[in-house]
């Protein structure tokens, strides 16, 4: 089991694989708790599509492709943030608007520069192993910093979600938390890039967050249970793809999802006995208006 | 004390509102005095709630609207709860010691006082005891009194109240009304929105009614007698 479990970190580029899956395998899940609670799980899908334009001009202008999708993935919080101050738009239509812009545009960039070379499969379903040295500083550097941030905004965080209009009249600047939530989930997507590839980022964002909300019972509890679940599927995961022979990214969020899966098996008792216990509207206190 | 009893603790001077292109208030102007309890009643769609919300600041207005307190934020509002996620992850102390952010953003992590400011609260509105509870686990009455204990951890001297006593049982209806005539023996000036007639005779000594503008302005046995209910129903 030993052997199993240690046997493919032998080599370097998986010890480096390893470590850029367990920064991702932390921290989107802690900020997919936020996505899940504010029912945005949608969003993570929409943000990892439209960071494909930010990608294709990167590498057609020799840039770095994180920074490319670094930048798709801000120009969509800027675009959804001024979508938001219009109240006739839902946040559904919002994100869904933004996430055509974006993935649109990167599609018709390919198109008009096809030489061929920009090769979509690894941004899709992620290259892991070919995690470099300064790659991983990258990551620990904006990983680090999303992590801090996020931690900052905690408090507030969890006051905005719970009740916005409450946390407006406490002066807690919801829009502006908003727009740095985005901003942070943006970045998680970009450090995606590499490990589960832009189509599976959504699954470390939301399956661990979801499944650390059948245990948990505060914001904070959720916070660590979905992050000890992210941390624990990116290990088993990539561990599994190497003796299996199965893509890192695929392998990684069908563990999140066995794991969600037994959680429910195993929450079920608990959950059947569950019991609303609201007292019924007093009658006789409703209004002669 | 915490009013200075010779001003008024809110003043509306020509208070108006517009949502989506139709004005919903107009020309409402009126003064409380700390200590005060006054009871706003209307008819459905008369604008009570958009009026405390004006009054917050929640919604663009046109007028003044000027509070006197102690601190940066002198006014609390208790909103109706019927949009509030009641499986959020949080506990009912959590629930409550969201009021304690400080003004300028700063201390955002719990300190003592905050602690003790949440437990006081509480007690003082009967939930000590249910502070590790989730919000589904409480009755209607408690979480009402949970988000009233969450206004107090504000040590505001004015409390907006949108229907504190919907939806409640009779019980909690006399342990609320207790509870705001302790408030405002501290001189704090309580504005309350109500459908509940009966109970605005019985425990508020002034009644606003409002239409979209204000209809009269006096004690409840003057603006809430029969003639005066049908000048309110059909003012628009």
């Amino acid at each position: 089991m030993i052997d199993w479990l240690t046997g493919p970190y032998a080599y370097d580029f998986m010890q480096r694989a390893m470590i850029a899956a367990l920064i991702v395998g932390a921290l989107a899940p802690a900020v997919g708790v936020w996505i899940v609670l504010r029912r945005m799980a949608y969003l993570g899908d929409a943000m990892s599509h439209a960071t494909l334009g930010g990608v294709a001009v990167a590498y057609l202008l020799g840039a770095s492709l994180v920074i490319g999708a670094l930048a798709a993935g801000l120009v969509m919080a800027a675009i959804m943030s001024l979508l938001a101050v219009q109240p006739k738009l839902r946040e559904d239509a919002v994100i869904g608007i933004a996430q055509v812009t974006l993935f649109a545009a990167g599609l018709m960039i390919i198109a008009k520069a096809d030489t061929g070379a920009i090769d979509l499969s690894h941004l899709l379903l992620g290259s892991i192993t070919t995690v470099s040295a300064e790659d991983l500083r990258v990551d620990l550097l904006l990983g680090g910093t999303c992590a801090l941030l996020l931690a900052f905004i905690f408090g507030d965080l969890r006051t905005a979600t719970l009740d916005p209009e409450h946390a407006k009249t406490v002066g807690v600047r919801v829009n502006l938390l908003r727009a740095a939530l985005l901003t942070i989930l943006a970045i998680v997507v970009v450090l995606s890039l590499q490990t589960v590839g832009l189509l599976l980022s959504v699954a470390l964002l939301v399956v661990p967050a979801a499944t650390a909300r059948l245990w948990t019972r505060t914001v904070l509890q959720m916070t660590i249970v979905a992050t000890a679940i992210g941390m624990g599927s990116t290990f088993v995961g990539l561990t599994a793809s190497w003796h299996a022979d199965t893509p890192p990214g695929a392998t990684i969020a069908l563990v999140c999802v066995g794991v969600l899966v037994a959680s429910l098996v195993a929450t079920l008792p608990r959950r059947a006995t569950a019991t609303d216990d609201h007292l019924p509207i007093s009658k006789d206190r409703i209004g002669v208006l | 004390m915490h009013n200075d009893l010779n001003y008024p603790s809110i003043e509306a001077r020509d208070l108006g509102v517009d949502l989506a292109g139709r004005e919903v208030l107009k020309g409402i102007s009126f003064s409380l005095k700390p200590g005060e309890q006054v009871a706003v009643v209307g008819p459905n769609g008369a604008g009570k709630t958009t009026l405390l919300r004006a009054l917050m600041g929640l919604v663009p207005r046109r007028g003044d609207v000027v509070m006197h307190g102690r601190g940066p934020r002198p006014a609390a509002f208790v909103a109706q709860r019927s949009d509030l996620d009641l499986d959020f992850p949080a506990t009912v102390f959590q629930l409550i010691s969201c009021g304690r952010r400080s003004p300028t953003g700063r201390h955002r992590w719990r300190r003592r006082a905050d602690r003790q400011a949440t437990e006081r609260a509480l007690a003082r509105v009967g939930l000590d005891g249910l502070q590790d509870r989730g919000l589904r686990e409480l009755s209607g009455g408690q979480l009402q009194r949970a988000f009233l204990a969450r206004a107090l951890v504000q040590d505001a001297d004015i409390l907006l109240l949108d229907e504190p006593f919907a939806a409640v049982d009779s019980e909690t209806v006399e342990s609320i009304c207790e509870l705001l005539n302790s408030l405002a023996s501290e001189q704090r000036t309580i504005l309350t929105v109500s459908h509940d007639l009966p109970l605005v005779r019985t425990h508020f000594d002034r009644c606003l009614t409002m239409n979209r503008t204000l209809i009269a302005d006096g004690h409840p046995d003057e603006v809430l007698r029969s003639d005066e209910l049908e000048r309110l129903i059909f003012s628009q």
